[in-house]
């Protein structure tokens, strides 16, 4: 049985929920020959230069396909980016102690879904499979101590294009010419001052349940940067249909307003408008939207005269609803139609 | 962290001091005639810690228990304050059940005509938040007289609320939907319909109530620091069935347990005061009913099918969880061979300082997980 040891065949008892967590890296379960196969290797660590400068630390899963000397530290960690339908593999090596991987929104076995204490934490390797069915925007992270390795910056965007591949959000559905990915996060520096990968787990008063953001960023830049950096500003011509794949990977509520219309055409990786349940909406200029914590919004956009269309994130606290850090946690971006 | 004893929420004070159970299971819904006591006691946190609370004790005995009613019945409501300090009741989107103050010693009753079918809150009003927060708090359950679409598949809601939208997700399940092989929701089955009301505990409020301290109710939000995150009461390990024989009324009654096929309504709640992203692994859940700012119950017009929700405090969200095949499993290899069910997925806040408990030992706080016990293989 390769599954011996782990949360799906052993007894789950209130120490290996917690505090001694499976760990194993067993073969996958009912595996198939790949499509496609991603290898990530976290967690490394690299430290960010902060607009205050000052340093902050961050772990990432790197591309371990790459040759090593290519294997970059990188924040957010590299992209997945898949087809629906094809066989995925992602080959999780843990360093510096045991992580895993979920694929966020991804719905596969439990033996692939990367929680620990209801399958096992990974030692040293595992590949986890999976076959998307739904064409949209995810993520994936790790899902050990999740509550700091989450934060500490060990997640990267999933994106599952429709089998013909990019170019419509999902099958016979909306198109698009522009493509942007924002995600949006806050960190709170003195959780990047734990050394432990373990903080808290086994007992200890370590804090986790107080964060107080002092950076706020989007899809990696910090927000001093992101009116002007070309990674977060959306450039398109007139009449080209923008694609916005906004993700909540911070710990506020993201409150969001847009300068222009937007047509929400994909929640949380499913399309809307296939469903009788859940047709698309539209989001009239200026009015905002609220994302929790690890929401996805797809968002088409088709700005109606060339200018510039203010986009405005603030980050809000989840139990005061003030925007964080005294005001202060508020990113600006724009889109430009040219 | 010490596996501590007891699970247990006990009366303080020389009156009652037996042991008492968190909660229980689904209340029958027969009843009109309620009777709530007021009353301080002690509940014991996940990791040991014990904090004063206080609950309504339904017929003085059973705390934050679980009302259940059926649409149009005349509901009446005795509430004895058995307290020191003033207290009310109140249900938010039902302004006919409110008593804004009850004097220490003092009784006072409710009598109101249920609205259409769905989930409510019960809370004190008094000195909000701070008394609501405390432990004051409970969930109310309206079961519709008509409750099936005109197609005649059965719903939680009344036929007259019902949107279009909403009619339509629970006519696909078990209705030749290539997604929803299997059955229809079934109202008669409890495994069908979970409760998740979740709350967080910043015990430096509590410890300061049992004091004897008079708390501003304005300073409760913005100083609010949560250490113990709950649903239905419980955190971590203690919300979920285990094997080797753990297992509660309580636990029953938070985790969706079934075969695909067999979709759940999971009546979801927030009495406290942070916002919570509420993640589920395995399926996406369609969301079917949520209170407005007024607290007014209502039908979707989209049913979202989210793998994370918003749920802001005193809101109320019921979602579908549609126990379909989990999408990402390979098609061949459903179902599987090489792994054996029941299959596990859990359900987390995504904001994760509520993962934590006495700020740590993650995952021990407003979790638990649901699991999937068989294919449909028959067809």
């Amino acid at each position: 049985m390769t599954l011996e040891g782990t949360g799906i065949t052993e007894e789950v008892t209130f120490s290996t929920f917690g505090c001694n967590v499976f760990k194993q890296g067993p073969a996958t379960p009912d595996k198939l020959l790949p499509d496609v196969v991603y290898k990530r290797r976290g967690a490394e660590t690299a430290d960010l230069k902060t607009p205050d400068g000052k340093k902050i630390k961050v772990w990432s899963f790197v591309d371990s396909a790459l040759p090593l000397s290519s294997q970059l530290v990188s924040y957010p960690s590299p992209t997945i980016r898949v087809r629906q339908g094809q066989i995925v593999h992602t080959v999780l090596t843990s360093a510096k102690g045991p992580h895993t991987i979920h694929h966020h929104g991804i719905e596969p076995t439990t033996a692939n879904d990367g929680v620990g204490h209801v399958s096992f934490e990974v030692n040293d390797s595992y590949t986890y499979q999976w076959q998307p069915k739904h064409a949209g925007t995810f993520f994936y992270h790790c899902h050990r101590n999740t509550v700091l390795h989450f934060e500490l910056g060990m997640f990267g965007m999933l994106i599952v294009d429709p089998p013909e591949g990019p170019g419509r959000v999902f099958q016979d559905g909306p198109a698009y010419e522009v493509e942007r990915v924002w995600v949006a996060d806050d960190m709170d520096p003195r959780w990047h001052a734990i050394g432990s990968h373990d903080a808290g787990l086994c007992g200890m008063d370590v804090g986790l349940n107080r964060f107080e953001p002092k950076y706020f960023l989007l899809s990696g830049i910090f927000n001093n940067k992101t009116m002007t950096d070309s990674r977060t500003v959306v450039t398109a011509k007139l009449g080209e249909r923008i694609l916005i794949r906004l993700l909540n990977a911070s710990y506020s509520l993201l409150h969001v307003t847009l300068a222009c219309d937007a047509e929400w055409v994909g929640s949380d990786g499913h399309g809307m408008g296939r469903e009788p349940w859940c047709d698309k909406v539209t989001i009239p200029a200026g009015t905002p939207i609220d994302l929790s914590s690890a929401q996805r919004y797809d968002l088409i956009l088709l700005p109606p005269a060339r200018g510039i269309y203010p986009v405005r994130m603030e980050f809000r606290h989840w139990i005061t609803g003030q925007i964080q850090d005294s005001g202060r946690g508020v990113i600006n971006t724009k889109v430009v139609v040219i | 962290m010490k596996r501590r004893r007891f699970l247990q929420l006990g009366a303080v004070g020389a009156a009652t001091t037996m042991a008492l159970p968190a909660s229980k299971g689904i209340a029958s819904s027969t009843s009109t005639n309620f009777s709530l006591t007021i009353a301080p006691a002690n509940a014991e946190m996940i990791d040991g810690t014990m904090v004063y609370v206080l609950a309504y004790f339904r017929d003085a005995s059973v705390p934050h228990a679980e009302l259940r009613v059926t649409e149009g019945q005349e509901i009446t409501i005795q509430v004895t304050n058995s307290d020191s300090r003033i207290h009310g009741f109140a249900i938010p989107g039902i302004p006919a059940a409110t008593i804004d103050s009850i004097d220490p010693g003092a009784s006072a009753t409710v009598v109101f005509t249920a609205p259409t079918g769905g989930s409510y809150l019960y809370v004190d009003p008094y000195k909000a938040p701070l008394n609501r927060v405390l432990g004051l708090h409970g969930a109310f359950i309206v079961e519709p007289v008509q409750g099936t679409t005109v197609a005649g598949s059965p719903t939680p809601f009344s036929r007259s609320a019902l949107t279009p939208q909403a009619a339509s997700l629970f006519d696909a399940l078990g209705g030749g939907h290539p997604r929803f092989p299997g059955n229809k929701w079934d109202p008669n089955d409890a495994r069908r319909e979970k409760l998740w009301l979740f709350t967080q505990i910043d015990p430096s409020f509590n410890a300061r109530v049992a004091a004897g301290e008079q708390v501003d109710p304005a300073t409760v939000v913005p100083s609010f620091l949560p250490r113990y995150f709950t649903i239905n009461g419980l955190s971590g390990f203690d919300t979920a069935v285990h094997g080797g024989g753990h297992s509660s009324a309580a636990a029953e009654r938070i985790m969706p347990s079934g075969k695909q096929g067999d979709p759940c309504l999971i009546r979801t709640m927030n009495a406290g005061l942070a916002t919570h992203a509420v993640h589920i692994h395995g399926n996406h859940c369609m969301e079917v009913a949520e209170s407005d700012d007024n607290g007014v119950n209502g039908c979707e017009t989209h049913c979202y099918e989210r793998d994370v929700w918003l749920l802001k405090p005193l809101a109320r969200i019921d979602v579908l969880l549609p126990f379909e095949r989990p999408p990402d499993i390979p098609i061949g290899k459903w179902p599987p061979r090489e792994e054996p069910f029941p299959m596990r997925f859990v359900m987390h806040c995504h904001c994760e300082m509520s993962q934590t408990a006495g700020g740590g030992n993650y995952p021990q706080g407003s979790v638990t997980h649901w699991e999937m016990t068989g294919a449909i293989t028959s067809d």
